[in-house]
């Protein structure tokens, strides 16, 4: 006999926050989230609950004193539609009336839409798949502090993908070598180079050291190249205080960008740094490391469309995207979707690309997707086809493991983005005729055609554990 | 008595993991293309400093040509592509792949 794991108490949920008739407002803040109910415990009942515990519910105790209204503050579950190819779970859709957040506080709004709801008993897993943030909302957060025209200008890079590189501190790379591989990499025809997330300020390489290091080379490397170049110092911290005295001390040095790890941060220090950025004309880099833990399960967490939103409203220039191809393949349709949501003005619904909203983002600047990890000069062609030309390709294995070192693998990318850039201007089809484009640039550039040679072996065949729903059928 | 702990030295480059493609094998091969040590030096026994300041003079070769082998004179560029292109085909026998450059990667 089956345990009862749920009981809705006094009064069922669904008859205050269940309400299929209700309209959403333009307004209102929506949210589709995946319930994986317990056994026995009906939808429309779990949705109100979901709904409930996402906004007001928890409120009731003190509801006698008529201070506020129920009705005019609750969220309300509206529709509930089955997910394909799914019968253990279903779509609930809820709308929250935007008074009910603090304006300007993607803090305030995950607290409720990610919060006690999901350790609540009526659900066995719960995943919050899309968010509709209403222009009324977007307008009061301060979004990214520069976006990707203002990004251009700055850096003069134009018509193309920039291209970036993650400096690995790998034994015995002191401060000062840690700059040459800046350097090297900035010299050889990168744009950016990368502090790896998880260099903070240990004790093998304190942050002012790295900082003073990084600058002495992108200085070198600008005169060398004439161009504008830029390394993101991460100013990730313990604290905010320290934080912030990371960013002034890199701004006061002459760095064009800085970089945080806005999951880890927290989404508080990072708004916090993205105001100062945009006030102090320094570009920011955005670090998501922690999404996996949130976004990979496709039955509990947060989808990392919704991540993707909540930062362009936080604020950040870049934010990593995933790279489609490559060792760290992702599913495409899905990533393509947001990337859309990073750099788009008005993004439609499209389940093709499980966006489940209009979203409107006025005139908040877009933020520009980082494509990082696992990927080398082979790809380049499926890259700059997917990605165009308003992204980073950031290559670390494949700058630093060319066996001729780091400019050689630098100039190797170089040349190959260009290539491919030229080839697609051209009307080429670039996935279709990459070896072509990539074989006859290589002819004018040993250090590419080294870079072919090194890496023309390998094939990366993992299969993505996180698919679009449709994908499930 | 107690004695100062043991100073760590390198292996050398025919004995080192990855068929000799780390950081430390690439300062090597570029000191015996620019000179700097016989192409008979190993490296072994050296301790970090040693290295370190191989690399030193390592670098100040490669900023002459802007870093960039294709800007590496005839007969260097020769020099270059032999050291390295036997070493690619040692390390390849001794089973390295590029795709080890890209693993640790996220």
């Amino acid at each position: 006999m089956a345990v009862k794991k749920y009981d809705a108490g006094v009064k069922e949920y669904r008859e205050t926050y269940w309400d299929p008739d209700y309209t959403p407002k333009d307004t209102d803040i929506l949210a589709c989230f995946k319930v994986t109910p317990q056994a026995g415990v009906p939808r429309e009942e779990v949705a109100a609950a979901v709904a409930a515990e996402s906004s007001t519910g928890t409120w009731t105790t003190v509801w006698t004193d008529l201070l506020t209204d129920l009705d005019h503050y609750k969220g309300r579950a509206y529709a509930i539609e089955d997910v394909p190819g799914d019968d253990t779970c279903f779509y609930a859709f809820v709308a929250y009336p935007i008074d009910l957040f603090e304006e300007g506080s993607v803090v305030n709004v995950l607290t409720s839409l990610v919060g006690n709801v999901f350790g609540f008993k009526a659900l066995r897993m719960l995943r919050l798949e899309d968010i509709r943030f209403p222009i009324a909302y977007v307008m009061t957060c301060n979004g990214p502090p520069h976006g990707i025209q203002v990004e251009r200008d700055i850096m003069n890079k134009y018509g193309r993908p920039m291209l970036g590189c993650t400096i690995k501190p790998k034994l015995g790379l002191s401060a000062k070598n840690y700059g040459r591989a800046c350097y090297e990499g900035l010299r050889g025809g990168l744009d950016f180079t990368k502090d790896d997330e998880n260099v903070n300020s240990q004790p093998f390489m304190r942050w002012k050291q790295r900082f003073d290091f990084v600058m002495e080379a992108i200085v070198k490397a600008e005169a060398e190249t004439g161009e504008r170049k830029g390394h993101y110092l991460n100013v990730t911290a313990p604290s905010a205080d320290e934080m912030m005295k990371r960013a002034e001390y890199a701004r006061d040095i002459g760095a064009p960008i800085i970089m945080h790890d806005y999951l880890t941060g927290g989404f508080a220090a990072n708004t916090q740094l993205a105001r100062w950025c945009r006030d102090n004309g320094v570009l920011l880099h955005i670090h998501r490391a922690m999404h996996a833990v949130l976004d990979r399960n496709p039955h509990h967490g947060i989808h990392f469309r919704v991540l993707t939103k909540v930062l362009r409203l936080s604020g950040g220039d870049h934010l990593h995207s995933g790279t489609v191809v490559g060792k760290l393949e992702g599913d495409r349709d899905a990533t393509l979707g947001w990337i859309d949501i990073m750099r788009d003005s008005y993004v439609k619904e499209d389940r093709s690309r499980g966006i489940f909203f209009d979203q409107d983002w006025g005139s908040m600047p877009g933020v520009i997707p980082v494509a990082s990890g696992g990927i080398h000069v082979w790809h380049m062609p499926a890259l700059v086809n997917i990605f165009g030309d308003d992204s980073v390709l950031q290559f670390g294995g494949g700058t630093l493991g060319h066996p001729w070192g780091n400019a050689a693998g630098a100039a190797a990318n170089r040349v190959a983005v260009e290539a491919c850039v030229q080839a697609r201007n051209e009307g080429r089809e670039l996935e279709k005729e990459g070896k072509d484009i990539l074989t006859n640039a290589a002819k004018s550039s040993p250090e590419l055609k080294m870079a072919m040679e090194t890496w023309k072996e390998i094939k990366f065949e993992f299969d993505t554990v996180d698919k679009l729903d449709v994908a499930h059928k | 008595m107690k004695m100062a702990k043991q100073q760590q030295t390198y292996v050398g480059i025919d004995n080192e993991i990855n068929g000799g493609m780390t950081s430390i094998g690439k300062i090597i091969r570029d000191a015996w293309v620019f000179g700097l040590i016989p192409e008979t030096e190993t490296c072994k026994g050296w301790n970090l400093a040693g290295i370190d300041a191989l690399l030193q003079k390592v670098n100040a070769e490669w900023d002459k040509y802007g870093c960039l082998v294709s800007h590496l004179p005839e007969e260097l560029a020769k020099r270059h592509a032999r050291i390295h292109g036997e070493a690619m085909e040692n390390a390849r026998a001794a089973g390295w792949r590029g795709e080890h450059e890209t693993d640790d990667e996220s």
